[in-house]
């Protein structure tokens, strides 16, 4: 993970828990509080419809006392008692029945025997009064009853002809919920007798009410929707009979409920947008120094350099802490390089006088090869890279000749066919010896190609003009001028004109045209000097050079 | 408010002393009535109650309530004279008693068949005649002999709102007097009489009258209650 992530994500998840738990925390109380506010509103609507109906069962009960002495119907009570199997006894008791259904707004009387087995009743059916089918309906003296779309509450007052009881009659009052204001529903242990909620069947309603049969309050699922359902005590609607109200939580708290959503959408995503931008800022206010620095440390190994960090004034003490180090540490690998760098230049400079310490003659041929080599690379204002190879290149340039027996080396008189032959592997070997050597791979081609021709004549490959490196042809003029001012066992070396000479004789043929009177320029500033003496020469070339070049 | 009783009479008086074998004459009446005395009630009709229809129930409406009115007038001639008892029918029928207004001689016998296919139970509580039918059903019937005259209420147990009475007069010279309030008892011999007029809720009205040989009196009554006064008392002055 990267750390600009993490930083983001650990200043950002912390404010999204915390603005998720607050949004949780508030929509919790509101829906209490709505909670709350829907039980007080329905036991309210108990109250008042139990007001109601205590005034009107009141006032049923009297006009029930009042018809239950009518001596007309008591009379037909008493015929329908001796001939109860009579239809047309029963219907005139149904006729007595309706006529008083009629002049009292009834819709449900009922004459039952002392026993309580209905023995007559009518009932309004639409807008007419018919005989009720006592065997089918089976119609009760007490509690509720529901013929099709009509539910009726059945009270009863008993009929008695002196001291003797001689039946009971029973009105039946329409019942329906025009009093709630809510949803209701009327259950008889358990099963839903009626119900006010819209557009659910009553089996449905059964199924859900069914966990609240012996609760008070309740919450119902139905359809999606939560209610809350609350059992209507203050009346008793007679034996088994529960009355609930319901209210919708979801309807009564939506329009909260929505505002709320809208107000934490709004400043919720605000709000998460400030928390988005301050994480990416605050991650970014982290991560920018340690990514500076990281950058820092990428550059140089591109470069293989370790570069100190400037000297910036940081203000986090902690990037400033770690510049510090690494600064420390850099130069601390920085020195141990150039110790390492330092060995190994006195290394090859030991390898190279070791070569030369085989031969008196050629003892500090590599060393001047390489003096002389760096003065025209000088000269010709090369990198100091490219010098630097230059100088190392020339030092190791007859590495090979370790290969090379000293009875050929050392030869005084002229070399046979199969000699030469042997002398001229010496560049291959050479660079056989060092490439197997890490760090050495810029010098190889001065190693290898330090004998090939300006015209193509030379060894190994016979490369021609510039298809050989330049550093490898100025090595080429270097190594030449030294061989030949330098004493040889069967002769002595040349004088530095007549060296000269020679190598302008051979500048297009042998030696690059180009680094040849560069060289020849050099030579003739360093003859010029007094102090330029033969011991002395070596030393004093390079400061000769740079004397001409600053001049 | 008049409370005076206008009799007019309108025909000469003819001696009664030879009873039968003189030839006899007619009495002939009017009733005139001049405000409505009964207030009705609508029963409604068993037939509606068969078709479930609902009936209104209140006040009816009457297409001519005085020719109602005169028709429920009972006339007879008041003291023992001739009698000839006859066989008369009260029917239950759409719960009401028809006729409701029924004038038979003493010692008639009327039947009371139920015509209704409900019970009814035909009972009156009156002086002259109290009797107790019990409840029977359609097509059932019975019967009472009424021997003393007076006026017998008849109700059902069953049906509050039914009632009739029988006025059973003390001899044959009896009737009712039709809508337009003309009544005509029949050969009544030659003699003084009075002429009972009653009204179920007017009361008695009496006129003397004289029977001429081979003439016909004319008797009229005025009936104009004051529904305020007591028409027993109007009617003894």
């Amino acid at each position: 993970m990267r750390f600009a992530t993490r930083t983001f994500l650990w200043s950002f998840v912390p404010f999204v828990i915390l603005l998720l738990g607050s949004f949780w925390a508030i929509q919790k109380l509101v829906e209490h509080t709505v909670r709350d506010g829907l039980r007080t509103s329905l036991r309210q609507t108990h109250v008042s419809v139990a007001r109601a109906r205590a005034n009107s069962e009141l006032q049923n009960s009297r006009f029930l006392k009042i018809l239950g002495e009518n001596p007309s119907l008591k009379a037909g009570l008493q015929l329908l008692l001796a001939a109860p199997k009579s239809g047309e006894a029963r219907r005139t008791v149904e006729y007595q029945l309706r006529e008083i259904c009629e002049k009292l707004g009834f819709d449900f009387l009922l004459v039952s025997n002392p026993d309580g087995a209905a023995l007559a009743g009518v009932m309004r059916v639409g807008e007419q009064l018919v005989g009720m089918d006592i065997a089918r309906l089976r119609p009760p003296q007490q509690g509720f009853t529901t013929v099709g779309e009509r539910s009726y509450q059945v009270v009863s007052t008993p009929i008695d002809e002196g001291d003797e009881n001689i039946g009971i009659l029973s009105v039946g009052e329409p019942f329906d919920f025009s009093a709630f204001t809510t949803p209701a529903v009327l259950a008889h242990r358990g099963k839903v007798l009626k119900s006010s909620i819209p557009g659910i069947p009553l089996e449905e309603v059964e199924a859900a009410l069914q966990p609240c049969r012996d609760q008070a309050e309740c919450e119902v699922r139905l359809r999606g929707e939560t209610y809350i359902s609350l059992p209507m005590d203050s009346i008793s609607f007679g034996e088994g009979y529960v009355l609930r109200s319901l209210q919708s939580i979801d309807a009564a708290s939506g329009p909260v409920q929505g505002i709320l959503r809208n107000v934490f959408g709004i400043a919720g995503f605000g709000a998460l947008l400030a928390t988005v931008i301050v994480s990416i800022l605050s991650a970014q206010s982290i991560v920018q120094p340690i990514r500076a620095v990281v950058a820092h440390l990428k550059e140089s190994e591109g470069t293989g350099l370790l570069p100190e960090f400037q000297a910036r004034p940081g203000r986090i003490q902690e990037i400033r802490e770690l510049s510090e180090s690494f600064n420390r540490a850099a130069a601390a690998i920085r020195e141990a390089r150039q110790n390492l760098h330092r060995a190994y230049v006195e290394f090859v400079g030991s390898l190279a006088s070791a070569l030369d310490a085989r031969d008196r003659y050629t003892a500090g041929h590599s060393r001047r090869v390489s003096e002389l080599s760096c003065a025209i690379a000088r000269a010709m204002h090369l990198a100091p890279q490219e010098l630097e190879d230059i100088r190392i290149g020339a030092l190791l340039h007859d590495i090979g000749k370790i290969g090379i027996g000293d009875s050929v080396l050392q030869k005084p008189g002229k070399l046979t066919n199969e000699e030469f032959a042997l002398v001229q592997q010496h560049p291959t070997i050479g660079r056989r010896i060092l490439e197997g050597v890490q760090g050495f791979q810029d010098y190889l081609s001065i190693v290898e190609l330090h004998h090939e021709n300006w015209n193509g004549t030379g060894y190994p490959w016979g490369l021609r003009a510039e298809a050989t490196p330049l550093g490898a042809r100025i090595v080429h003029v270097a190594d030449a001028y030294d061989a030949m001012t330098s004493d040889r066992p069967y002769r002595r070396g040349m004088s530095l004109e007549q060296a000269i000479h020679v190598l302008r004789q051979y500048a297009g043929t042998q030696f690059d045209p180009t680094i040849v009177p560069l060289f020849v320029n050099l030579m003739a500033f360093v003859q010029e000097s007094p102090s330029a003496a033969v011991s002395g020469r070596v030393h004093v070339l390079p400061r000769a050079v740079n004397d001409a070049n600053d001049a | 408010m008049q409370k005076t009783i206008k009799l007019a009479v309108a025909a000469g008086v003819l001696s009664l002393t030879a009873v039968g074998a003189l030839p006899a004459a007619d009495i002939q009446g009017s009733i005139v009535i001049k405000r409505r005395l009964t207030k009705r009630r609508v029963t409604a009709p068993v037939s509606a109650y068969e078709r479930g229809v609902t009936v209104e129930l209140g006040s009816a409406p009457e297409r001519d309530f005085l020719a109602f009115e005169r028709s429920r007038v009972a006339v007879y001639l008041e003291g023992q004279y001739q009698n000839q008892p006859v066989t008369a029918i009260l029917e239950q029928k759409n719960r009401q008693f028809v006729t409701d207004t029924l004038v038979v001689p003493a010692g008639s016998t009327v039947s009371f068949p139920n015509r209704d296919p409900i019970f009814h139970n035909v009972f009156s509580l009156s002086k002259p005649k109290t009797f107790d039918l019990g409840n029977y059903p359609k097509d059932q019937t019975r019967t009472v002999n009424f021997p003393k005259p007076g006026i017998v209420f008849v109700n059902c147990h069953l049906h509050p709102n039914m009632t009739a009475a029988i006025v059973v007069a003390p001899n044959q010279w009896c009737t009712r007097a039709d809508g337009a309030g003309r009544f005509t008892l029949r050969d009544v011999p030659p003699g003084a009489y009075t002429v009972v007029a009653w009204h179920r809720a007017a009361g008695f009205f009496r006129q003397a009258v004289k029977v001429a040989k081979d003439h016909a009196s004319a008797v009229e009554f005025i009936i104009p209650l004051d529904e305020t006064g007591d028409p027993k008392d109007m009617a003894r002055r």
